[in-house]
This record gives C-alpha cells, structure tokens and sequence, in this order.
C-alpha cells in the first residue's frame, strides 16, 4: 500500500487522506467489519427464533428497532431449563447499523482506493451504506394502514394497523358533522385535556392498548377498571375490563380501551368506558348486541349531539375510492387461491373518474400511496387494502443496482484473470 | 490398490453403467429418453390397453393431468413410492394398481396400497414390523378401522406443535383411507344404504342401479333423468308433501353427497361451458353444491320449494341468467342457493354426458376382461377431451412419458457411478507403480467428467421436462428448490473441474447432486408439503408471478446451490488436509510420500481457490436474489423488508459469504481458515433453506416439517464435528510438516 501512496500524489491519494483523518483509522478497520457482521448474524438468528414467541412486529421493535435487546435462552432447547434465566444483551438493528454505516465510510476515506481496478468494490459498498441507511429511514418514517371498502360503497380514509383515537362527534347538523378526535398519545392516565373545539373537558382515568372483556351479570362487580363507570355502554352491559399485554404478533388481535371522565367546567357529566374494535366497531353488534352501543355513545350538551367512540386512528384522502367488485377464485377442486381482485372507481378531488383493477403483485400506487389487495371475504363482499406511505421506497431499487453493477464489475475481473491464468498454465491433464 | 490395474477395462465399464442409468430404460422406469422423441405406439387389439388408459386426462389439485400421474401421486401419499404391489408383495405398474381401484374395488382391496412403519401404529393394527412388513391391504386393514378412526380423531384435536410421531401417522394412515375410499368411488357412487327407511318409504329402491336386470350403471341415471323431465313438465307438483319431489330431493343429495367421494373430475369442460370447468360424476348429474351440504339444515322449506317451482317454470335462457344472478346476489341465502343449483339439476342439465357411459364401458369390460369394447371406450374418452378441452390436453402424452423417466430417480443413481469413479482415480494415485497408475487415474477422472455432463443432461431435461408442464420458472416450491440447487452445484463442479482435472469437483459434484435428489425425495413423501402427492402443484395467488419466480427464486436458489459447493469443497479440504495430517510422518520415505507431498500443496492451494472462487458467485447470487426478493415483497406487500423468518434466513447467507470473503482478503483466516467457514456456510444454508420453515411463522412457512428436524441436527453436528476436527487433529498429531491454515 506504501509503494501505492507514493506513486499517487493527488490531495485524494490514499496517503493524504489517512493524514487528514487518522482518527478514523482505526474505525476503518476490516477486522471491526467481520465483527460487526458476525454480531448481525447472531442478531438475526436470535431476532427469527424470537419471532415464535413474540411474533415478527414484537422481533422487530425488541432487536431490530433498537440499540440492544436482552434474550433468554428459550426453555424449549436443549438445557434450556438451565440456560433460561441468565439474561443474554444481543446488540440491536440500530447499533449494529449505525456502527456499519460508521465502519464503511471510513473505509470509504481512509482504506479504500480510487482505482479503475478496484471500482467495483467503491460501488458495492456505495450500494450497501444506501441499502442500509434506507431500511433505517424507512423504518422511522414507513407508515402502515389499511382500507376497508364494502361492495357498492365508498371510503375516503385509512385506519392505522395499531393507535387508536378517542372521537367526539357533533352529529347536530346532518348535512356536516364535526370531528374531535384525541390520539392515543394524548390519553394518559390522570391527565385532563381540553381543547377549544371540544366544549367538555376529557379527564383519562384508565387507557390501555389491549384487554379481555366481558359481560357481567347486573349486580355482579365490574372490576377496579371501569368501577367508577356510570355512564353509556359501560353501565348498560356492566362490562368488565381486564388489561392484558398488547399482542405483537402477526394475527394478533388488540382490543384498545379507554375509561374517561367528562367534564362540564368542574362539574362532572359522568364516566364512560370506550372499547376499539380492531376491525371497526361496527362489529360489536355481533360479538353482543348489548355492545352495538360501543361504536357510538351519545351525549347531549348545551343543545348539541356528541357522539363518543375509541376506534382506530383515520387519515381523510382527499380523494376517495369506490369498490364496484371483487373477485376470489380458486384453482377447481383445491383450495389454492388463484386471483384476489377489487374492481375499483378512483374518484379524485377533481371530479375525475378512474376505473382501476387492484390484485395480487398489482398495487394502485396513487397520491404517495400504494394500494395492496390485503383481505377479501366474497361472502360478505368487502374487500381490504393495505395502505403504504413510504417516501423512501425507490432507494433500495438505486441500492439494489449499484451492488449489482459493483458486484458484476469485481468479478468480472477475478474471473477473467482466472481463466487468463489457467490457459496459460495449462491445458485440462 | 494393484487390482485396480487388472481391470484396464473399469473405467470403460462404470462409463456404460453410468450412461445406462441416466438416459436408457430400466427396471420400473421403462421409457427412455429416446421415447420423448417416439410417437405413441399403436394399441393392442388382444389385450386390455392400460397405456392408452394411461393416458386419459382427467383434472386434480386445480390441473389438468393424465390418469397416470393421478395413479403414481396418490400412490406415492399411500404406498411412498411411485410404484405399487400385488397380492404377493411383486411391483405392478402404478396404472394397472389405479384400473384396479377403479374398476374392480374388490381385488384392489387385496393389494398391498398401505405403507404403515411406525411400531405403535402396526401395534394397533396387531403386526410385527419384522414379520409382517410394512406394506398392507386395505382388506388387512379393514378390521381395524374402527380403531384407526378413532385414535385419529383423537390426535386430530392435538395443537400440530404438540403431536408426536405416533399422533402424525395415524393421521396419515386415516388420511390414506379416506384418499382411497375417494379414489374407489370417483367413478361409481357409493350405494345408497340397503336398509334405509327412507328409500323404502319413497318407493325408490327400482330407481337405483341393479346389477342384475341393469347392463350399467348409465340405466340408474338415465332413470334420474326421466325423473327430473316429468317434474319439470310437471311444476305444480313442486311442493313439500309430494311423493315425486321428495324423491327428486332424495336422488339430488344422493348425487350431491357422491361428490363428497370423489378424488379427482373425470368429466372434461360441457361444450359451451365459458369457465371450461371439469366436473364430478355427480356435479355432471346435479351440477355444485353452492355451499356446504351442512347448511341445508338451515334452509326455509317454504321459501325454498316456491323458489325452485318458480325457477323450474322460467324458460331454459332465461333461469340461466336468474340462476346467475341468485349466486351472485344472495350469498347468504341457503334456501335461495340451493333452489337454484336445484333449479339447474332439474331444467338445464337434461341428458347423461356420454362421456358417463364411456366411463362405465371401461368398467364393466374391465371386468368382464374385454379388450375390444375397453379399447373402443378409451379412444372415445380421449377423443371427447380432446374435442372438448382442446387446449388442456396438449401437455399429457409428454407428461405421461416423462413420469416413466424419471429423470431424477435415475441421476440420483448415476452420481454415485461419478463419485465411485472420482475415488477410484485418486486410490490409482495412491498406488506403487506410479507411471502406470497416473494413466489409470486419468482414465477414471475423465469417466468421471464425461459422465458427470451426461447425467446433467437428464437432471436438466428433468427439470426442463417440469418447467414445460407446469408452463413455470424451476423453482415453484420447497422440492423443486432441491432439484434445482442440486443441478446449480453440479453444473458449476463440471465447469470447475473442465478447467481444474482433480477429479475433486466431480466427486463434490456428485454428492451435492445425489445429497439434494434424496432430499428432494424425501421432501415429496412430506404429507404436510405435499398433501396430494403431486410435486407440481397449483402456485397460491400471491406467488402466481411468473416473473419474480424466474428472478428472485431461481437467483436465491443459485445462491444456495454455490454456497453448499463451497461449503462441500471446504469438507474435500479438510479431508485432503487431515489425510496428509495423520498418514504422513517427516521420517518417512518411499514413492508414495515424495509423491503425495510433491502433489499436496498444488491440490490445497488450487481447493483454496475453488471455494474463494466459488463464496465470490454465492456472494453475488445470493445478495442479488435476497434484494430482488425485496423488490418482489416492495411490489405485493408494500415493504421492501419485513425481518420475516425466509428473509432473514437469506439475508444471513449473504452476511455470512461476506464475512469469508473478508476474512480472507483481510488475511484473516488462510485456507484452512476459509474451508472451516465455508463448511460453516452450509450450516447457514441448511438453516436457511429448511431451519426457518420449521419455525411455523412469516410469509414463506410452507409446512411444519417436524420429520425434518432430526436429519437437519444430523447435518449440523457433522459439520460441525468437521471443522472441529480439522483443528484438533493437527495438535493431537503434531509435526513439523507444510505450514498451512
């Protein structure tokens, strides 16, 4: 490398800019890499097996979406009932990432040379500090919904897979309701909010983002939950409400609650229990008709109508979609799925009207949004979308061509000096 | 070692062996690759033509295949083998087995279908494997029914996680029964109960077919039919309490429950059908239950008979698009759906398909041992397909050919000719008369090289033959992914040794190539992965992407393939590299050592090489096919990564090659240290391939294959045991020897 550095005197030869940084040395080395990627491997390994136990979302936010994780040697395993309890720290997506990022382009600046030869090893390594920097972007910023259209008729909002909101609207006015709604963030216990669309203060008494439920009998105690409720769904079916852990896997389901007090100044109206639905709470009318009332709790006051419900948290589109059909066929005399297809009419903001087909492999990518065939059930026609912002989505496609053209060029160049070399050494024996 | 040198001619004789088994007719595998080119031969006129039967297309699991691929799939669900057994325990023809079943359920039941070697399930059955084998009839079965049922159900209500082996193989044995029943009464309906009240009080027991005064079992329908023709002339008398209707309702269960007994549909798409649909005997007769059978319980008598009075006295065009516009609208209306598919029994389906009376003239003449008239109703049956679904049946006479092939049962035999040809090579070596023996290696390296290209080529027209049928990329599921890295591995060992004649490469070759057909194999026995036998299944919707298979698959999968090379040439390594460790000493002199050590640094340099040539294309594959695959999961599911199990697995192969290639241009690990990672490569891959389908969570988990989990543990350990020896033996027998690693 010496003989190297000597030969180049241009300000970017390697030479000049390890004496710039020589700090950065030391970060640049390849034995730090190897250390770094073997640590990822365990991450990973530690990060799939876990999926089992706390599902992939729970996997994610513990080891990847973190600075480090602690993992118990599952009981399952061999010794496991003497290996569980000691406490493993595996280090997280985020150090491990950041670390690499800060590994590469050191490399980049004190090790790796700008030679026509060694090019492709530049553009591979371009291409992995995009791949990497963009997953992480793309984790903090991605932003996951889903659409629920029933045939016939049309949605113009998103619910989010996981937050819930408290909703107060002013369904006085037919023609235009108003909408007050208090995301999840806000609702802590104890806190008391007020805002100046909303006439009545909203003191939380208890929220959380899953519980059981049930259906006393009257009389029977409700529980130190919703104890103090003496108002709406929560009294007529002395529904009871026991907290339990939110369920991060991938079929869970999550019932968020929230038990909250109203207030006129400081006089209290009473208090009410709100339960979300994860699929709307229009389907609480079929779990109990005494809970139909889950999904809208009126109040009166000062001569208008409110009505309250948890549900979960809405983006309004400025356009909206309309499901004219769906189709779900399956291959004859199996029960393999061969096409899911909504039949849809984007109606833009303009008044423009546009027929669309949306299907596996097939998204409607409109307005920064991408449209995915998520669920469909054909005997009750409604047909799900999963709904994706993530302004981010074209890097991995730049990453995934640069590692492509780097990879190709470096071994390119292995293979034909190999194979220069084998002809002149000699023919096959 | 001196034999070898006796026999001049052995390298010439495992060359034919070897050519023999990859492309000439053999034992059960009786056609050739010549056949392919071959037109169908004529049939015979004296005896009963089960080839041209053979070659009946039918459809089952959502594709349309000859009734010899049904035979051998179902076979290999009931029996693990592609191949069936008499009486006698002697191998007949899948096919003649199938006729069997078919037509003649009485001596079928006397064949040995059941494969049954778990010992507490023989236990139940009152056998010894020892004594008894482990192949039965249904007849042996028979008897023990009662409890096979039973102790199914029983295992059945266990979460799968928490099945044994014994809860696993009496599901599978119950699964058998049903399958066989299934198949026994595709083409003739199981008899309605002797001693039912019900066909006594209707006065129906003369509708049903009677062997005695019917020539078939046509008659019985034909009577239908006459039935269905007077109450549709005869709409009044639709209405509960009539003694007619009550017996058009019964006769229409009877039919629609027939369905329920039927494996395959025999009955190729109605002229004029726009979905092109294969039927049932029973959906030919009745049409489809619009739901399921339970939910007449929750019909509305009242509304139901009006309906169907109302339907039956609308004109034939007319009900069409009623019928049409009922199942579209009312869902969730059993009595208005079950009105209409009666509604279309009764009105619209007014003769017997001729193809039914085909279907019968096989039977009875295959009992009665007629060739002519069972030779007449084959060619009628396959004339009506092809007339009838002309662009479904282009694909069966090669389909039917092929399944005779067998292309990957022969190159997994072969590739033990090419391995027992590259060992023989290098015990030439190692032999005293140096000269002579050089030659004689040669010869075998080359018989080995040569051969290696010739099995390619049936491996390859293996899996082309698949991608043909299928009309898919050669990679659509777990036991196509086996075919596929075996192929990989062989085909980069033959470039490999073209240009580096050790004879280690084919060798390597050889054992990736045989080692991932007998998984294949296995994979194709798995009753979780493969439920029906057919290895070519139906791709699910969101898989059904020509595209992307043909891309990300086949990309990942070179990448698995090239990382086992690797990790296999590694072993070679090590092997070479503790051989010199424990058999040479620093003292020792002779013609054998000078000559050893003269060849041993070329041979570890040059395998040094080879695996860093290879981890460098498992690096490139793997990489490209796991961000391809991001590509992929960006477009139907919106996330370019989602840390699913498949993913991940992947994404540690390409983490892991990189780390060999680093470690090696950094000097980290030398060529000892790179074999050791390499081998170490294979137990990623392993993992990767099957480990993360074991889990039962993410996107790709196909199956929980538990019969896997052992011989994957196997596999680690020995790898393990590998790299951990190829550390400790030099210590245990230090010497002053060649510095490597």
């Amino acid at each position: 490398m010496s003989a190297n550095t000597r030969k180049n005197k241009s300000p970017f030869s390697l030479g000049v800019r390890k004496k710039a940084f020589p700090w950065l040395v030391p970060l640049s080395s390849v034995r730090l890499t190897l250390v770094l990627l073997s640590l990822s491997m365990i991450l990973i390994f530690v990060a799939t097996l876990e999926q089992v136990r706390i599902g992939i979302r729970g996997a994610q936010a513990e080891y990847f979406e973190s600075f480090f994780g602690i993992w118990y040697y599952p009981t399952e395993f061999w010794g496991g009932s003497f290996l569980n309890f000691i406490p493993l720290p595996i280090p997280g997506g985020y150090l491990l990432g950041g670390l690499l990022i800060l590994n590469l382009i050191a490399a980049f600046i004190t090790r790796f040379q700008m030679t026509y030869k060694k090019m492709g090893i530049q553009i591979i390594h371009l291409g992995i500090i995009l791949l990497l920097i963009g997953q992480m972007v793309t984790q903090a910023i991605q932003v996951e919904s889903r659409m629920q259209i029933n045939k016939g008729e049309t949605s113009n909002y998103l619910e989010r897979f996981h937050g819930v909101e408290l909703v107060f609207t002013d369904i006085t006015d037919a023609s235009e309701s108003k909408v007050v709604a208090i995301p999840e963030e806000m609702l802590e216990v104890g806190r008391t909010l007020n805002t100046p669309k909303f006439p009545l203060k909203v003191r939380v008494k208890s929220f959380g983002p899953n519980c059981n439920f049930d259906l006393k009998e009257s009389g029977e105690n409700r529980g130190n939950i919703t104890a103090g409720v003496d108002r709406g769904v929560g009294v007529s079916s002395n529904l009871s409400i026991t907290p339990i852990e939110e369920d991060f896997s991938a079929e869970g389901v999550n019932f968020s609650y929230a038990v909250f007090e109203l207030l006129d100044q400081s006089e209290s109206l009473g208090t009410w229990t709100a339960v979300a639905h994860p699929a709307g709470n229009s389907r609480w009318e079929l779990i109990h008709p005494k809970l139909a009332g889950l999904s809208f709790q009126p109040i009166r006051h000062d001569g208008r109508l409110w009505g309250m419900e948890l549900r979960a948290k809405r983006e309004y589109l400025p356009f909206s979609i309309e499901l004219l059909g769906i189709e779900n066929e399956f291959y004859q005399g199996t029960d393999i799925p061969h096409n899911f297809e909504s039949h849809i009419n984007l109606n833009l903001e303009s008044g423009q009207k546009r027929k669309a087909l949306v299907y596996m492999n097939t998204p409607l990518r409109h307005a920064g949004k991408t449209f995915y065939q998520y669920q469909m059930n054909k005997a009750a026609d409604y047909s799900v979308f999963q709904v994706i912002r993530n302004p981010s989505w074209l890097v991995p496609y730049i990453a995934c061509i640069l590692v492509s053209v780097g990879l190709l060029w470096q071994f390119s160049f292995h293979l034909i000096s190999f194979l220069r070399k084998q002809a002149k050494a000699a023919p096959a024996v | 070692m001196k034999f070898l040198t006796k026999f001049p001619i052995l390298p010439g004789f495992l060359f034919c062996l070897g050519l023999y088994l990859a492309i000439l007719p053999m034992g059960s595998t009786r056609s050739s690759l010549f056949d392919f080119f071959t037109p169908e031969s004529k049939p015979e006129t004296e005896s009963i033509d089960l080839e041209g039967f053979s070659h009946i297309p039918v459809l089952r699991g959502g594709r349309v295949k000859p009734m010899d691929s049904v035979a051998r799939n179902t076979l290999l669900v009931l029996r693990n083998k592609r191949t069936a057994l008499d009486e006698s325990g002697t191998k007949i023809p899948a096919i003649e087995w199938f006729a069997n079943v078919l037509f003649d359920p009485e001596e079928a039941d006397k064949l040995k279908t059941f494969v049954v070697d778990h010992d507490q399930v023989l236990g139940l059955l009152n056998r010894k494997f020892a004594k008894d084998g482990k192949f039965y009839s249904y007849n042996d079965l028979e008897p023990y029914l009662e409890q096979i049922d039973q102790s199914a159900r029983e295992s059945g209500k266990l979460e799968r996680e928490k099945q044994d082996s014994f809860d696993q193989n009496i599901i599978d044995l119950y699964r058998s029964l049903i399958l066989y029943r299934k198949l026994k009464h595709t083409l003739s309906p199981p008899a309605p109960p002797s001693d039912s009240e019900m066909i006594a009080d209707l006065g129906i027991e003369d509708l049903f077919f009677n062997p005695e005064t019917d020539p078939d079992q046509v008659s019985e329908y034909q009577r239908f039919r006459d039935l269905t023709q007077a109450i549709s002339k005869e709409a009044d008398s639709i209405r509960m309490g009539s003694n007619e209707f009550a017996k058009v309702v019964f006769m229409l269960d009877h039919y629609s429950r027939a369905n329920l007994w039927s494996e395959f549909f025999p009955v190729p798409p109605e002229p004029g059908d726009a979905k092109k649909k294969w039927r049932k005997l029973g959906e030919s007769m009745v049409g489809e239950e619009p739901l399921d059978s339970q939910e007449k319980r929750n019909l509305d008598p009242v509304q139901f008979s009006s309906l169907l009075r109302e339907l039956v006295l609308t004109e034939p065009n007319e009900l069409r698009k009623k019928i049409d516009f009922i199942y579209e609208t009312e869902k969730m209306n059993p009595s208005a759906l079950f009105a209409a598919q009666y509604a279309e029994a009764i009105k619209l389906r007014r003769d017997v398909d001729p193809i039914l009376q085909s279907y019968e003239d096989l039977r009875i003449s295959f009992l009665d041992k007629d060739p002519v008239r069972f030779n007449s109703a084959v060619a009628s049956i396959r004339n009506a397909c092809e007339e009838r679904a002309p662009d479904q049946v282009g694909k069966i006479n090669f389909e039917k050919t092929y399944n005779e092939f067998e292309p990957f049962y022969r190159s997994s035999l072969a590739y033990i000719i090419v391995f027992v040809s590259a060992c023989l090579s290098w015990l030439c070596l190692a032999s005293d008369s140096a000269k002579f023996n050089s030659k004689h290696a040669t010869s075998f390296r080359n018989v080995a090289y040569q051969l290696t290209l010739i099995i390619l080529l049936a491996h390859t027209f293996g899996l082309l033959g698949r991608m043909y049928i299928e009309g898919r990329p050669p990679v659509t599921n777990l036991y196509s992914s086996a075919l596929f890295i075996g192929w990989g591995a062989v085909l980069l060992c033959w470039f490999t040794e073209k240009y580096l004649r050790l004879g280690i490469a084919s060798a390597m070759g050889a054992v990736v190539g045989c080692g991932s057909l007998v998984i294949a194999h296995n994979l194709s026995l798995d009753s979780s992965l493969n439920p029906t036998g057919d290895t070519m299944e139906m791709m699910r919707a969101v898989l059904d992407s020509n595209f992307w298979l043909a891309t990300h698959v086949v990309t990942v999968t070179i990448g698995y393939s090239t990382t086992f090379l690797a990790g296999f040439l590694g072993i070679a390594y090590v092997m070479h590299y503790l051989l010199f460790q424990v058999t040479t000493s620093p003292n020792s002199s002779g013609k054998l050592s000078t000559l050893l050590s003269s060849s041993r640094k070329r041979v570890e340099k040059t395998l040094g090489s080879m695996i860093f040539g290879i981890t460098c294309f498992s690096l490139f594959f793997s990489l490209i096919g796991t961000v391809l695959g991001g590509i992929w999961a960006d477009q139907s599911w919106g996330r370019f990564w989602g840390w699913d199990a498949k993913e991940n697995g992947a994404l540690l192969i390409v983490i892991w090659n990189a780390i060999i290639l680093h470690a090696r241009w950094s000097g980290v690990a030398r060529i000892r240290g790179i074999s050791c990672l390499a081998i170490f490569g294979n137990v990623v891959t392993a993992w990767s391939w099957f480990g993360t389908n074991m889990l039962g969570v993410g996107l790709h988990s196909y199956g929980f294959m538990d019969k896997a989990f052992n011989p994957l543990m196997s596999f680690i350990v020995s790898q393990v045991v590998v790299i951990a020896l190829a550390y400790t033996v030099p210590i245990l027998f230090r010497r002053p020897s060649i510095k490597t690693g």
